[in-house]
C-alpha cells in the first residue's frame, strides 16, 4: 500500500504480458468465450485481425494497481470510469500507470482522484480513465 | 443463467435482462486469480464479479453472424467486500440506445446483490454493436 497519500504521488505501475493462454483462461473464468478473444480463424477475419484480450481483462491489471495502492478501501469504496480506446493482443506487454490527482475533502470524508492509463510496449494507449477511492471518515 | 438472446428490438430503453446467478466459490476466485496474473486477498476480487456481469450481457446480446460487438467503457463502483463463497445475483438493463448508421451504441446499466440483496457493485458499460 501506499505509504504517502498526497496529490501527485504516482502509484506504483504494474506490467503484464499478455498471451493466448491467459486470455483462454481469462475466458474459461468468466464464462466470456466471445470468438474475437478465443478462435483465432474467426478473429483473423474481422478487422482486428486476429484475437484480442477481453477489455475487462486489461481493468483488472488497473484494479490490481489500485488494490495495491489503497488495499481495502479500494474494494469497498472504489469508482472508476474507464475508457477502452485500442485492444490488447497476444505478445503485448503492458504497463498500467496511476498518479493521484487531487486529494478532496466532502463533508466528514476524504477522497483520493487518480488518473489512470495503460499503454502497450509501443506506448499506444489502450485503456484510459479515472478512479475515486474513499479514504477515510464517513459511514464504513 | 440465462443463454438465450433477445432480438435487437427487444432492448428498448428499460428492458431489463434474466437475472443470472453465480456462486464465487474458491475454485472460481482461483481460476480468475490464474487469469489474471494476480494473488488474492481472502476476498473475491471486485473485477471479478464485473466479469460475471459483463459475460452475462455478451452472452446475451444479439449480433448478426459473423459480427463483433465492442466493449467502449466501463463505469464501476464498488460498495462492499464479497467473502469467497458467496453467491451473486447480476441484474442488467438497458438505459440507453443510440443508432449511429449501421452501428448502435447500448448503455446498460449493471447492479450486483449478494444474498441478502445488499448491493455490492454497480457500474454502466458501453457496447457498441452491429445492427
Amino acid at each position: 500500500m501506499l505509504t504517502e497519500i498526497q496529490q501527485g504521488k504516482a502509484l506504483n505501475s504494474v506490467v503484464k504480458h499478455i498471451t493466448q493462454e491467459k486470455i483462454n483462461l481469462y475466458a474459461e473464468a468468466s464464462g466470456d468465450f466471445n470468438p474475437i478473444h478465443v478462435d483465432e480463424s474467426f478473429a483473423a477475419k474481422t478487422p482486428f485481425g486476429g484475437t484480442i484480450a477481453h477489455g475487462m481483462l486489461n481493468l483488472a491489471y488497473v484494479s490490481e494497481m489500485m488494490t495495491s495502492a489503497f488495499g481495502r478501501s479500494w474494494v469497498s469504496g472504489g469508482k472508476l470510469r474507464a475508457k477502452f480506446k485500442e485492444s490488447a493482443r497476444p505478445g503485448d506487454t503492458l504497463t498500467i500507470t496511476g498518479k493521484i490527482d487531487c486529494i478532496e475533502q466532502k463533508s466528514d470524508v476524504s477522497y483520493a482522484n487518480c488518473n489512470f492509463e495503460c499503454r502497450n510496449q509501443r506506448g499506444e494507449t489502450i485503456v484510459t480513465g479515472e478512479a475515486t477511492v474513499r479514504l477515510s471518515g464517513g459511514k464504513e | 443463467m440465462p443463454d438465450k438472446t433477445v432480438s435487437y428490438e427487444e432492448l428498448a430503453v428499460g428492458y431489463k435482462f434474466p437475472p443470472a446467478t453465480y456462486e464465487l466459490n474458491a475454485s472460481f476466485v482461483s481460476k480468475y486469480l490464474r487469469a489474471v496474473d494476480s494473488s488474492g486477498d481472502g476476498f473475491v476480487p471486485p473485477l471479478a464479479i464485473t466479469a460475471c456481469a459483463v459475460a452475462t450481457m455478451t452472452k446475451l446480446i444479439p449480433l448478426p453472424p459473423g459480427t463483433i460487438a465492442i466493449h467502449a467503457s466501463q463505469e464501476l463502483e464498488f460498495l462492499k467486500l464479497v467473502p469467497i463463497g458467496t453467491t451473486i445475483e447480476c441484474r442488467i438493463g438497458v438505459a440507453q440506445k443510440i443508432a449511429r448508421g449501421k452501428m448502435s451504441m447500448l448503455i446498460l446499466e449493471l447492479e450486483v446483490f449478494d444474498k441478502g440483496k445488499e448491493k455490492v457493485q454497480s457500474g454502466r458499460a458501453t457496447i457498441a454493436l452491429p445492427t
